[in-house]
């Protein structure tokens, strides 16, 4: 290989603005690889914090204790949260009124809200990446053809047009090409993939919501058939 | 619990991704080129030359050299042009030398012509002359023939004996004349008009025998008759002469204007060398002049062209001082690049590289187009020296 036709020495030599396209992307692929990471790691435990909340759920554990546990200015995240915001919202109304319907309606929205919150906690900067991985190409493909146009326009005022003369041109521009996708294929894997992670968690925390909501209802229903005896 | 894992920070991902990325970077980088580490200082620092004037003997003499090999390329090449035009000059000389010719030809024809007159004025005079002396001739014969025949009356075989005699030395003097085909028909005729003759006279002496006064009108008729043939005879004798000495006169002025001719090519040829080697030594001068010129406008050139490439050259790092490298460049007629190639190699490919894509940067050589057209076709073809420090 040869030392004008490296890399990084092909990337130096370019044009003022092919040079700032692969700036752009650059920054677009380092941008986009921080979500994917940082997106990953919190995928990775809210699942496993998901699946020990469930455990612990599940246990037979008293809910008020459940409840307890936390501090209440402490935020939680997941199904803790949709769990806390029902609950509490629960405990609110139960002092004030006795009808399970309105009770359960109460529940049901304040846990709505809480779901809304941790999906959109969820999908925090999934569209960033999107929008990497869609826009890239075409921002390496704009530098391309840039550079291209450069070179023929140089081209043009040189004598002889060899494919050496050429050559140095259409490489430098074509790393632009690269560097765009060079971003965008790991940004739409990951989208991709993060994306159907968060879908698969927000079901699991709607899961949950129903599964909590019936157990409420069912402990509504109990009360006001003791209070009905 | 869940509460440890409340929040997951940026700082970890950012590492990671910029990790990453120089990862891929250092890849990409060490893979290609697996001699160079950090090709972006070795690419920069050493681009500019320590000195572009530092000058060894050896290269020097070298430059000499090529430059007095290019010289003498140009001599030669100046010269063929010069046979060339010197060519079409004899052409056209050669030219005007026939016209010049024609017209000598034509004078000389003229002259042989005019030549061709006085002799044939000459000749007649001379044949008048003759005429003239064989009238008075003729007259003395008759005078003889008188006496004779008055002799013949008395000695008839006497006469005629001496007639044969008088025609035996005329014979002899035909002879002598060397007019042998034409004579000797002319002689048989001559011999039968004798015999004729003798039969007359035979006949004459018959009659005068038996008719003495008759005979001697007779006979002088005879004689004026015979006479007569004679002079016919001797009148176209002397004209076959007349027209053989013009065919030969002819044959001499032919020669003549041919030798006229001969001088006259002799002449030319001389004249034409003395030319040419006029012309030679004006082209010589002329040559001399144009090659001082050529060769000064081709120093700028090799010079600017130098510089050009200097300019362009990035010394490769890790290049041993001693490491020389050849570059045969060939240039098209309006100083563009042909060819760059590596006529003697440094052993370094990559110092070789660098050398040709010097010579890359800095086509075109437009300066080419401001040299003299003699000496153009001379420097588009050259060869650069590089090594370390200067290029030559």
């Amino acid at each position: 290989m040869n030392d004008a036709m490296s890399i990084p020495h092909l990337i130096m030599n370019a044009s003022t603005v092919v040079q700032l396209v692969m700036l752009l992307l650059t920054v677009g692929s380092i941008l986009s690889w921080i979500v994917i990471f940082q997106r990953t790691f919190m995928m990775r435990r809210a699942r496993k914090a998901h699946r020990g909340f469930e455990d612990r759920f599940w246990s037979g554990v008293d809910l008020n204790e459940l409840y307890r546990e936390v501090p209440p200015e402490q935020e939680t995240q997941g199904a803790e949260h949709i769990f806390r915001a029902g609950f509490r919202e629960f405990n609110r109304l139960m002092s004030k009124t006795r009808s399970p319907q309105a009770i359960l309606e109460g529940v049901q929205r304040s846990m709505r809200v809480a779901w809304s919150r941790e999906e959109e906690r969820l999908n925090l900067h999934l569209v960033f990446l999107a929008t990497v991985a869609s826009a890239s190409p075409y921002i390496g493909l704009f530098g391309t053809v840039w550079g291209i146009m450069g070179s023929f326009q140089s081209l043009s005022m040189a004598q002889q047009a060899t494919l050496s003369t050429v050559a140095p041109w259409i490489a430098e521009a074509l790393i632009a090409t690269a560097m765009g996708l060079f971003a965008a294929i790991p940004a739409v894997i990951f989208y991709n993939r993060l994306s159907a992670e968060s879908g698969r968690l927000l079901g699991k925390y709607e899961d949950f919501a129903e599964e909590f909501h019936s157990i409420l209802h069912r402990n509504l229903q109990g009360r006001s058939d003791a209070g009905g005896a | 619990m869940a509460r440890r894992h409340a929040r997951v920070g940026y700082g970890l991902p950012t590492l990671l991704a910029v990790g990453l990325h120089v990862l891929v970077l250092l890849i990409s980088v060490i893979s290609l080129p697996a001699s160079d580490r950090e090709p972006q200082p070795s690419s920069i620092v050493q681009a500019t030359l320590v000195s572009t004037e530092t000058v060894t003997d050896q290269a020097q003499r070298a430059e000499a050299a090529r430059q007095r090999a290019l010289a003498r390329q140009a001599e030669e090449q100046r010269e063929a042009e010069e046979q060339a035009r010197q060519a079409e000059e004899q052409a056209a000389a050669q030219e005007a030398q026939r016209e010049a010719q024609e017209e000598v030809e034509e004078q000389a024809l003229e002259e042989a012509r005019q030549a061709a007159e006085a002799e044939a004025a000459r000749r007649s005079e001379e044949a008048e002359a003759e005429t003239r002396r064989l009238e008075e001739q003729r007259q003395a014969e008759e005078e003889a023939r008188r006496e004779r025949e008055a002799e013949v009356q008395r000695r008839q075989e006497e006469a005629e004996r001496q007639r044969e005699a008088e025609e035996q030395a005329r014979r002899e003097e035909e002879a002598a004349r060397q007019r042998e085909a034409e004579e000797q028909a002319r002689r048989e005729e001559e011999a039968a008009r004798q015999r004729e003759a003798e039969e007359q006279a035979r006949r004459e002496e018959e009659a005068a025998r038996q008719r003495e006064a008759e005979e001697q009108a007779r006979r002088e008729e005879e004689a004026a008759r015979q006479r007569e043939a004679e002079e016919q005879a001797r009148r176209e004798q002397e004209a076959e002469e007349q027209r053989r000495r013009e065919a030969e006169e002819a044959a001499r002025q032919r020669e003549a204007e041919e030798q006229a001719r001969r001088e006259q090519e002799a002449a030319r040829q001389r004249e034409q060398a003395e030319a040419e080697m006029q012309r030679l030594i004006e082209g010589a001068d002329e040559r001399v002049a144009n090659a001082q010129q050529g060769q000064q406008a081709a120093n700028d050139f090799i010079a600017l062209v130098r510089q050009a490439v200097e300019q362009a050259w990035r010394i490769p790092p890790n290049v041993s001082s001693g490491a020389t490298a050849e570059i045969s460049v060939r240039l098209g007629p309006s100083g563009e690049l042909f060819v760059a190639e590596i006529s003697r190699s440094s052993g370094d490919t990559a110092f070789d590289r660098s050398a040709v894509q010097a010579v890359e940067a800095a086509a075109p050589f437009a300066e080419l187009r401001q040299l003299p057209a003699g000496v153009q076709r001379d420097y588009r073809q050259f060869n650069l020296r590089f090594r370390p420090g200067d290029v030559r």
